[in-house]
């Protein structure tokens, strides 16, 4: 038989998986009629044995290339993306991700980088004699003025209105510099640039309101004590998280370093997704509780349970032990 | 001299036809496949297929399609907002709290949305269209792993979110201050905030593999493919009569090679866009050979002879005339059938099988 008379054998089945691609393309699994399935699988394997005996049949190099790519449409098809999963996801979360930044160098390393540039930074601020000049050239004076504005009257609470637009411009600003500081960090000096320069300049702040002169101070520390733990502990998870990627190019534990990257971007997005669960409960805190009027001891008390429960995500979840269930 | 042997002639006239299929020709060196920018994917069913990968051109636009819909899309969620609220406040007109309450809702909402379109739109897209976004499914573009699977949400986010570096180094807005006239922009002052980006990163990495990736697409291990169609054209037909007249005076027992009959296809497929000298040009080199071979007078029509042994090959065969149809393998073959007809075809490629025919039957088929 000659090739002619074989196409026009085919044509009818490969026309058929060709309007079958477009039926199916715009359904969702659930919705799909079991018979369209398996018809629709048999289609592919014909197509599939086509293609592979195509040499044998001696087919013409256009229909050649016209079943590449209805096999590689039908492919598609039938192997889809796969969304998230809720459960693997909670699993990844609490037992997982602790246990990989606990004994993650790179997350201590960026906890190391970011409170020593912090404390650092805080220190000159705070001090007129050691460098006079600094808070006014890392804050600039205008910056300075405007936080002493912010500051100026102690915290009576905002219209919960505002609250509500400040939270979502917080979650905003800041898990973008999250985001930031975690893809900057595949190129290993925008990300150290992006946390160090944050550190600085949040430690000037922190520094220049602590100078016992300045009247805003009280009120500054007030404001920041809520949600101080989570978002500085979310800065760092997610400069962490984005210097495992960028080290994993130059330690490479003898993969290729595409692969090296490969294997380490799979653990590097959970951190990350961790941090910018930390950044949403910090924007609500920061929203919601540190303007408030409640009493001090409130937002203190807020602070050192949010910080307790850091720790023992990090410690006890993370404290690293033998696989039991892996073995069994 | 039974079979048909590629001659010598046989090579230039391959290179000629080298741009078009590059896959298809083993012959052709591994540096050539790149300019097609071809991937071979193998599939589970163990079948190995080609996808053509997309170039940092194609993507870029289809990159700029996403930034616009992104932009229109976040108007579209503003003014629905605005239009919610102009309602309420009319049908609300007494409950002032409630109305500061929802502006001040809608408002959160809209910053938020902002901050997903901003981060998470080609994630989101990618996870639930099996690859594509907007701008991709425009231009016909979908991502896949390098293995030729579909990316799963983790990846389609996280290539995304990397896209920030991608698009580094970014300038600043300062770059603007000298430009313009001076009277227009004389207190204009740009702030220094550093986000025009360059792209320069994602194109140096895309330069530097195969595949085209940019370092998100290096970090997930995917790639973007050219989603393709095309129209099955099936077999040429041949108008001219004098085609297959002249496939019934070649011998009998000339059998058309596998190589050979991939170049003829070629060249009958793409003969209509030649004009009549540059067809003789190009089938001079295989058919001037042949037709010593046949023993045809020389000054027969190179084209035609091609057509015929097109004819030959491909349309109708002498052996069909002297067998009968009846013993055919394939005449029966039924793809869904489980029992696999293919598997008797594979033992035994058809052409392969030369049916012996009196020359006198010639002149009767065709």
């Amino acid at each position: 038989m000659k090739v002619a008379e074989l196409l026009d054998l085919r044509r009818r089945n490969w026309q058929e998986l060709e309007r079958l691609c477009d039926e199916v393309q715009t359904l969702r699994k659930s919705e799909l009629n079991p018979a369209v399935i398996s018809r629709f699988a048999t289609l592919y394997r014909a197509a599939c044995a086509d293609l592979a005996l195509a040499d044998a049949y001696q087919l013409p190099p256009n229909t050649v290339r016209y079943l590449h790519q209805l096999v590689a449409r039908a492919h598609n098809q039938l192997y889809r993306s796969r969304p998230f999963e809720p459960a693997a996801w909670m699993e990844l979360l609490f037992e997982q991700v602790p246990r990989r930044i606990f004994s993650d160098r790179c997350v201590q390393l960026a906890f190391l980088l970011f409170w020593g540039v912090f404390i650092l930074s805080a220190v000159l601020a705070s001090r007129k004699d050691l460098w006079p000049d600094y808070a006014e050239q890392v804050l600039t004076p205008s910056m300075i003025h405007q936080l002493e504005q912010n500051f100026d009257e102690p915290l009576t609470g905002r219209a919960y209105e505002l609250n509500l637009i400040m939270a979502a411009g917080y979650i905003q600003h800041n898990t973008s510099i999250g985001l930031k500081c975690f893809a900057g960090g595949l190129l290993i000096i925008p990300g150290l640039f992006v946390t160090m320069f944050n550190a600085g300049f949040l430690g000037a702040a922190f520094g220049y309101m602590a100078r016992p002169e300045v009247s805003a101070g009280e009120n500054f520390f007030q404001f920041v004590t809520a949600h101080g733990p989570f978002e500085l502990t979310a800065v760092v998870l997610s400069a962490g998280a984005g210097l495992r990627l960028g080290v994993s190019l130059l330690i490479t534990h003898g993969f290729t370093r595409v692969d090296s990257l490969r294997k380490t971007a799979n653990e590097a997005m959970p951190i990350m997704a961790a941090a910018m669960i930390l950044f949403f409960l910090a924007a609500f805190t920061e929203a919601f509780i540190s303007p408030s009027s409640l009493p001090y001891v409130i937002k203190a008390i807020w602070a050192i349970a949010s910080s307790t429960g850091l720790m023992f995500y990090f410690v006890v979840l993370g404290f690293p032990r033998r696989r039991v269930r892996a073995n069994g | 001299m039974s079979r048909g042997e590629v001659p010598a002639s046989f090579e230039p006239f391959l290179a000629l036809y080298a741009p078009h299929c590059l896959v298809e020709f083993p012959l052709m060196s591994r540096s050539v496949q790149q300019l097609d920018a071809t991937i071979e994917v193998v599939t589970p069913e163990n079948i190995a297929f080609h996808y053509r990968v997309a170039g940092p051109f194609s993507r870029l636009a289809a990159l700029l399609m996403d930034y616009a819909l992104r932009l229109m899309g976040f108007g579209a969620i503003c003014l629905l907002t605005l239009l919610i609220l102009a309602l309420l406040a009319i049908v609300l007109p007494g409950i002032r709290g409630v109305f500061t309450f929802l502006s001040s809702f809608a408002t959160a909402i809209l910053v938020v949305s902002w901050f997903v379109l901003d981060w998470f739109y080609g994630g989101i897209l990618e996870t639930y269209w099996n690859g594509q976004t907007l701008g991709k499914r425009i231009f016909g573009l979908r991502v896949l792993t390098i293995h030729g699977e579909p990316i799963n949400g983790l990846q389609a986010v996280l290539r995304n979110v990397l896209r920030y570096v991608d698009l580094f180094p970014l300038l600043s807005l300062e770059i603007f201050n000298g430009l313009g006239p001076e009277q227009m922009f004389e207190n204009q002052r740009w702030p220094s905030a550093y986000v025009i980006p360059t792209l320069i990163v994602g194109l140096v990495a895309m330069m530097l593999n195969r595949r085209y990736q940019r370092l998100g697409d290096l970090v997930c291990g995917t790639m973007v493919v050219i989603d393709e169609r095309q129209w099955l054209t099936g077999i040429v037909k041949l108008e001219d009569q004098r085609a297959s007249q002249l496939a019934g005076l070649l011998p009998a027992d000339f059998v058309v090679s596998p190589t050979l009959a991939r170049a003829l296809a070629m060249y009958v497929d793409r003969r209509r866009f030649f004009s009549f000298a540059r067809r003789r040009e190009i089938a001079k080199h295989l058919a001037e050979p042949l037709l010593k071979r046949f023993g045809l007078p020389l000054d027969t029509s190179y084209d035609l002879l091609l057509c015929a042994l097109y004819y030959r090959a491909f349309v109708a065969d002498l052996g069909d005339a002297a067998t009968g149809a009846g013993e055919d393998p394939f005449r029966t073959a039924q793809p869904f059938r489980t029992e696999d007809p293919f598997r008797r075809s594979a033992l035994g490629p058809p052409t392969s099988v030369v049916v012996p025919v009196p020359s006198s039957a010639n002149s009767t088929v065709a």
